[in-house]
């Protein structure tokens, strides 16, 4: 096997907290491996733009996906970033979508400004005209769109936009790691072992 | 020795098309028995280190499998009804890199049961399907399940299912070790009175013929393993053939047509390179394990003056009786924390609803699992009927993640003549080719199934002492990724496509093995069952060849 290197030296001593080192010694090779995995995604790009939005069109889809997953005691929508991975998703590897998504985008202002004709902007207006408005409109193709959207840059790795310093994984109790050792939770932890069956158990 | 290298113009005994869970056994077999062999794949080959936790690329941009930009496909509910393309997605999912779809699948690794194989026999004919026994048996196929499991790298306990059909050797290593999952479907099921029982996994949970043990990332379910542990072809087969020093594996070579002489024999392939330049590939004997979707487009895109409706397809039904496998979970919530992310999907299941029971008003048959499910993001998308779907109900159930877990029902589709793979009439991939065209819609037996494991589900998360449990939606197939039926299996050359050896009926040197051999479609996971069919193939066909019989 290859020498380490000194960033998977530095990764291996930093799980040697949480992993028994007999268990480190019985899965060496794997270990090393899962590493130079976790060296691959440690570095992601943070966005300050948009490309496909507008600023305008931004606040109102940054409004939307924030009641989609709205702040609160764990991370949201706003605080992942999602619209910034929104926004890079449509430039470019969804595309294919982007057509669709302006369009919906520009009917859902227009039926906004319809219904709530004092208010400048879906962004603009209250929490609860804003969580009325979205009840009105949920199972719309442009709701579907913006909520899977949502979650994807919430979720996504932050390489992507969005997921900003993983603070999608916070919202989910998530771990970002290649190597866990047993025991996983609370259930397995005293586990006592499979029993067999007897034969004549099977009715 | 090291991989072979085939000259330009040279004829190979065999030619295999797929580089997957079949084709890595038929070329490793092959080339152990003395024979040259080149393996053609679609798609590059990718090292450990390629594979990434992207949950984004893996599931929404296509990272290793078909991409519906370039290899497009339509679906259409019945035959009366326009075919269309989804946005972004294709009905039927395939790995398209060397090793296949056993690179990215789950590795639950469940044998067939003895009914699997004479079912019809059983219960009777199923008005408006093609249900129908096998022209093998199980005790025929047992020494080759065996095979898998100690070649391949099977972790599991023998004898410790009730329900499980005779073994003639225990598993080579133990099971992965137990997940809260596992450990909380063994509670509930065991409180109703169920057998659950360690999950057989082809992953290593020991290391095991120079490779290591799983570490546990928990990324198995739609992606490659990034360690070795996971037993794909990639990392079994594959190595092990070429180093016979007679087999190539020759990436993104994309076969498009099987050519044959004017006696009706198959002389070899055509395919084009990753720079789309065109090549003629001749072997004494072909082999398509391209899965069963591209298997059969490759035979009805193989038509001749002599095989005018496709290759192999005298009896009409290549491409017909297309199968997915049904299924449903709940989402189960919990007071601890599970935190299953971590590990391997499954580690404990239950078959006590394995076998049909006409009591039930319904023909099917499934097993049970406790697990991830998917990962987060997978995990946030899914829907069921009193799911929360946004606001601070939804972040309520994110939040729920490391106390969740899924128990999942795995069950049967019934094979119809009407469900299929058909060459969509106007669509091309970028290639040139025909694309597939998918013609679908679940038996309602399979649906009522489904339901049926979904409702036991919900039983078993409530006797684990479960706080809250969610159904996911029972939706009818668009698609899937077991790929089943499509190139059946039998005796009689009018209703089957190729006989028990694998062998096609109507072309001598032409033999299919992968998941299009399937005459019914077990209760879930085919793989092992793909595997242990593409060793017996290769046993026969090896015999053949050595008898001068092809």
């Amino acid at each position: 096997m290859s020498q380490p290197s000194e960033s998977r030296r530095s990764f291996l001593l930093s799980t040697g907290g949480i992993l028994t080192s007999a268990w480190l010694a019985a899965n060496a090779s794997g270990i090393a491996a899962a590493a130079q995995h976790a060296e691959h995604a440690a570095t992601a790009p943070t966005s300050t733009g948009f490309e496909f939005l507008s600023a305008s069109d931004g606040a109102d889809v940054e409004a939307i996906s924030a009641q989609i997953l709205p702040s609160g005691a764990t991370p949201g929508a706003r605080e992942a970033r999602a619209v910034y991975f929104i926004d890079r998703a449509l430039a470019t590897f969804f595309a294919d979508r982007a057509a669709a998504f302006r369009s919906g985008l520009a009917e859902f202002q227009l039926a906004f400004r319809t219904v709530h004709p004092s208010a400048a902007s879906f962004a603009a207006a209250s929490a609860a005209e804003q969580v009325a408005y979205l009840g009105s409109i949920d199972g719309t193709a442009f709701f579907e769109s913006v909520r899977m959207l949502t979650i994807l840059g919430t979720l996504s790795l932050s390489q992507y936009g969005g997921n900003y310093q993983g603070s999608g994984w916070k919202l989910m109790g998530f771990e970002d790691q290649h190597i866990f050792e047993p025991p996983f939770g609370y259930y397995d932890r005293d586990y006592a072992g499979f029993v067999p069956y007897s034969t004549k158990s099977k009715s | 020795m090291s991989a072979r290298t085939f000259k330009s113009g040279e004829t190979v005994d065999f030619v295999v098309v797929g580089s997957g869970a079949a084709g890595g056994v038929v070329a490793r077999e092959l080339s152990h028995a003395g024979f040259t062999v080149l393996v053609l794949e679609q798609g590059p080959r990718l090292a450990p280190s390629d594979f990434e936790h992207d949950e984004l690329k893996y599931s929404f941009l296509h990272g290793i499998t078909n991409d519906p930009a370039a290899n497009p496909q339509t679906f259409r509910r019945d035959a009366s009804r326009a075919a269309v393309q989804f946005v972004g997605a294709n009905p039927l999912v395939y790995a398209r890199i060397v090793g296949g779809s056993s690179n990215h699948f789950t590795a639950n690794f469940w044998r067939f049961h003895e009914i699997d194989f004479n079912e019809r026999s059983v219960l009777g004919s199923i008005s408006g399907t093609g249900f129908a026994d096998w022209p093998i048996t199980y005790a025929e196929l047992e020494p080759y399940y065996t095979k898998v499991e100690w070649e391949v790298g099977v972790s599991g306990l023998a004898g410790a299912s009730p329900f499980d059909p005779p073994r003639t050797k225990p598993y080579p290593m133990p099971p992965l070790p137990v997940k809260s999952s596992g450990a909380l479907l063994e509670r509930g099921a065991r409180t109703l009175g169920l057998h659950p029982f360690p999950a057989p996994m082809a992953i290593v949970s020991r290391p095991f013929r120079g490779r290591p043990a799983c570490v546990n990332c928990g990324f198995c379910m739609g992606f490659g393993c990034e360690v070795r542990a996971k037993s794909t072809a990639l990392y079994t087969m594959i190595p092990e053939a070429e180093a016979t020093g007679r087999c190539e594996v020759r990436p993104e070579s994309y076969v498009f047509h099987v050519e044959t002489d004017n006696r009706g024999r198959a002389t070899g392939v055509r395919y084009f390179d990753r720079d789309k330049h065109e090549h003629f590939q001749k072997a004494r004997a072909v082999v398509l394990s391209a899965n069963g979707a591209e298997t059969p487009r490759l035979l009805l895109n193989s038509t001749s003056a002599r095989f005018p409706q496709g290759l192999a397809n005298s009896s009409g039904l290549v491409g017909k009786h297309l199968m997915f496998n049904q299924g449903a979970g709940v989402h189960a919530v919990f007071e601890h924390e599970l935190n299953e992310y971590k590990s391997v999907q499954v580690t404990r299941i239950v078959h006590d609803f394995y076998d049909s029971d006409p009591r039930r008003g319904f023909y099917g048959g499934g097993g049970i699992d406790g697990r991830i499910g998917p990962q987060p993001i997978g995990w946030a998308l899914v829907t069921g009927s009193d799911m929360p779907r946004w606001g601070s109900d939804l972040k309520a159930r994110l939040e729920a993640f490391p106390r969740s877990m899924v128990c999942a029902g795995h069950s049967t589709s019934l094979p119809l003549e009407s469900n299929s793979v058909s060459l969509d009439p106007s669509l091309k991939d970028a290639w040139g080719i025909p694309a597939i065209r998918v013609t679908y819609a679940d038996h309602p037996d399979d649906l009522a199934m489904a339901r049926f494991l979904q409702d036991r589900s919900v039983e078993i998360m409530n006797a684990a002492g479960a706080r809250k449990v969610w159904k996911a939606d029972v939706t009818e197939r668009t698609g899937g990724v077991h790929l089943l039926g499509t190139c059946r299996m039998g005796n009689d050359p009018a209703s089957s496509v190729i006989d028990k050896y694998h062998r096609t009926h109507d072309v001598r040197n032409l033999f299919l093995c992968d998941g299009s051999s399937f005459v019914t479609s077990g209760r879930g996971q085919p793989t092992m069952t793909i595997q242990a069919l593409a060793f017996r193939a290769a046993d026969h066909i090896a015999r053949f060849a050595r008898r001068n019989e092809i």
